[in-house]
């Protein structure tokens, strides 16, 4: 059987298993939290939030990812915690890895279904936010929403945060695999989260912090506010998410299954 | 004799510096029903897991329908359904989404469903939560979530474990059924002797990672051919040493009894008169033939002494 039908294979199953599961309802949810917060903001004191000479677009864009650059690792651990526990506490890794699928493939479904759930929730989150400037272009007609504004750079930015994002996404990943400890995977994220927060305030090497890249990617963008500009942090998280993800599943392939 | 289904060859497992198997052999035929026995911690489930490709044994000594294990393992494994010990079940599903998932992994049509629901009798509660059933029911599911590719040779590993005697009796059914019905080769591990009598063609006793014994069921009753006799006393300690004086095996000593296996009734008076000239009082002597279990026992306790 090649890979490609194992895959396919893989993945049909992978994503069979989340029904009527809780982190289905978290892939929606989760995305709509801040632009249901931003949308009462601004339906209440948009006024005073949106300045004189000031696009409403860009300042509900900034509304938009700085609580989201805040929030999204603690949804991508919830995530990685949520497609590893399903097996440890289903006793499953055995089932699925006496299938006559080779354990790459086993390996590699539950890695791109989480990278998708990942990005899907990304784009919903874009999707959300874009919304709620149309709604208040009609419940809130002063506001200014109905200014020129590139909107598929909503899009692009959470594109670059995800790809920011899948090197720390990736450690959690492999830490929720291999352990079914849930307090090592959300501790080590958890402090992963702060320490760059505190970091980033000036220790000169905070750019390499894998759980800051997806903030710094987004930063200094220039005054066109070229979202591809500033690659570095990007493919920094590009090659941690390739190593770890690597290392993972090489550990996967010829550990002992109990 | 039919060609073995299952061929292991001088197969050794460390777990870091512990040996847990010592240079294991088995042949398992085609259409037999294989009882693997031992007491915990013997190396069953081991051995089973390393058939399952789930520990990966470093030198190749596995054939399976005699082709390598690890060369084969796509192939090999799609032509086995396992149960491993305590049930792998997804608690949120139904039975029948619990078999979907593994349906998709194996690529089998939608209808085999049905049809493995109806062999392990679990149609009126497929559509039940599985965090609703009971255990029999679980085992049963991952008995027909292993049937899904309708494979030629199943590994259950402790299949009645944790069942009440009504589930076992269902087990065991199902067992003979599938082997007997849909000639399926069955290789099944349990630490109840009992139990693999009743099911068994053919046995392998292991013990500390060595196979004591290999053969048909009835071979083994043949070896435990002999008595068992009970001698009730009351200074056990110095009656058994007078007893291995005279070169037999004390097989089992508590308070007030002992257990020696014998091979003729002759015996008895002999031991009697020695215990009896040391000034001990025996109070009862009792023989019987030795039963299967404590064949077993014998064979698995012979390497403490």
């Amino acid at each position: 059987m090649n890979i490609v039908l194992e895959l396919k294979r893989g993945i049909s199953a992978e994503l069979y298993k989340y029904r009527r599961t809780f982190v289905l309802w978290l892939l929606v949810l989760a995305p709509a939290f801040v632009p249901i917060i931003n949308f009462i903001i601004l339906f209440k004191k948009g006024d005073q939030i949106i300045k004189e000479g000031q696009n409403a677009w860009e300042v509900l864009l900034g509304n938009t990812i700085q609580p989201g650059n805040f929030l999204f690792p603690f949804f991508v651990m919830v995530i990685a915690l949520f497609v590893n526990s399903v097996e440890h506490n289903s006793n499953t890794w055995k089932l699925i890895y006496t299938q006559p699928i080779s354990r790459l493939a086993t390996f590699i479904s539950k890695m791109k279904v989480y990278v998708l759930m990942v990005l899907f929730s990304l784009m919903l989150f874009a999707f959300f936010s874009l919304m709620v400037g149309y709604l208040l272009k009609v419940t809130s007609p002063e506001l200014g929403f109905d200014q020129a504004f590139d909107k598929s750079l909503i899009f692009q930015a959470c594109f670059k945060i995800f790809l920011a994002s899948l090197g720390y996404a990736s450690l959690q990943f492999a830490l929720s695999q291999k352990s079914k400890n849930l307090m090592l995977s959300m501790g080590i994220g958890i402090a992963g989260v702060i320490s760059v927060m505190i970091l980033m305030n000036g220790w000169e090497y905070a750019d390499y912090h894998p759980y800051g890249y997806h903030i710094f990617a987004l930063r200094d963008l220039g005054e066109d506010f070229n979202i591809w500009s500033n690659m570095t942090t990007v493919y920094r998280s590009l090659i941690v998410a390739l190593v770890v993800f690597g290392l993972s599943g090489w550990d996967m392939v010829r550990k002992r299954i109990v | 004799m039919s060609k073995p289904i299952i061929e292991i060859q001088g197969l050794d497992f460390y777990f870091k510096e512990f040996k847990a198997l010592d240079q294991v052999n088995l042949t398992v035929p085609t259409g037999s029903i294989y009882g693997f026995l031992g007491p915990n911690g013997a190396g069953k489930t081991t051995t089973i897991r390393i058939l399952l490709d789930l520990f990966h044994s470093k030198n190749q000594q596995i054939k399976i329908f005699g082709k390598n294990l690890l060369s084969h393992r796509g192939e090999v494994l799609g032509s086995i359904g396992a149960l491993i010990e305590n049930p792998s079940i997804y608690k949120h599903l139904s039975g029948r989404q619990n078999l979907e998932v593994i349906r998709k992994m194996v690529g089998v049509p939608k209808s085999r469903i049905d049809e493995v629901l109806k062999i392990v009798r679990l149609v009126d509660n497929a559509d039940k939560k599985a965090k609703n059933y009971s255990l029999g029911m679980c085992q049963r599911l991952g008995l027909a979530a292993a049937l899904l590719t309708d494979p030629e040779l199943l590994i259950l590993d402790e299949p009645t474990n944790g069942l009440d005697p009504s589930g076992i009796i269902e087990m065991r059914e199902l067992i003979i059924n599938l082997n007997k019905e849909h000639g399926k080769t069955i290789f099944l591990s349990s630490h109840i002797l009992s139990e693999i009598e009743k099911l068994a063609t053919d046995v392998a006793i292991i013990d500390q990672g060595k196979i004591l014994y290999e053969g048909k069921l009835e071979g083994l009753q043949e070896k435990g051919k002999g008595y068992q006799l009970t001698v009730e006393l009351d200074q056990v300690d110095e009656a058994a040493k007078i007893v291995r004086g005279l070169n037999f095996t004390v097989s089992e000593t508590n308070s007030r009894t002992l257990v020696i296996p014998i091979e003729a009734k002759t015996d008895i008076p002999k031991i009697n008169k020695a215990i009896v000239d040391q000034d001990i009082d025996v109070y009862q002597l009792k023989s019987s033939d030795e039963d299967l279990e404590s064949i077993f026992l014998n064979i698995t306790k012979k390497l403490d002494q």
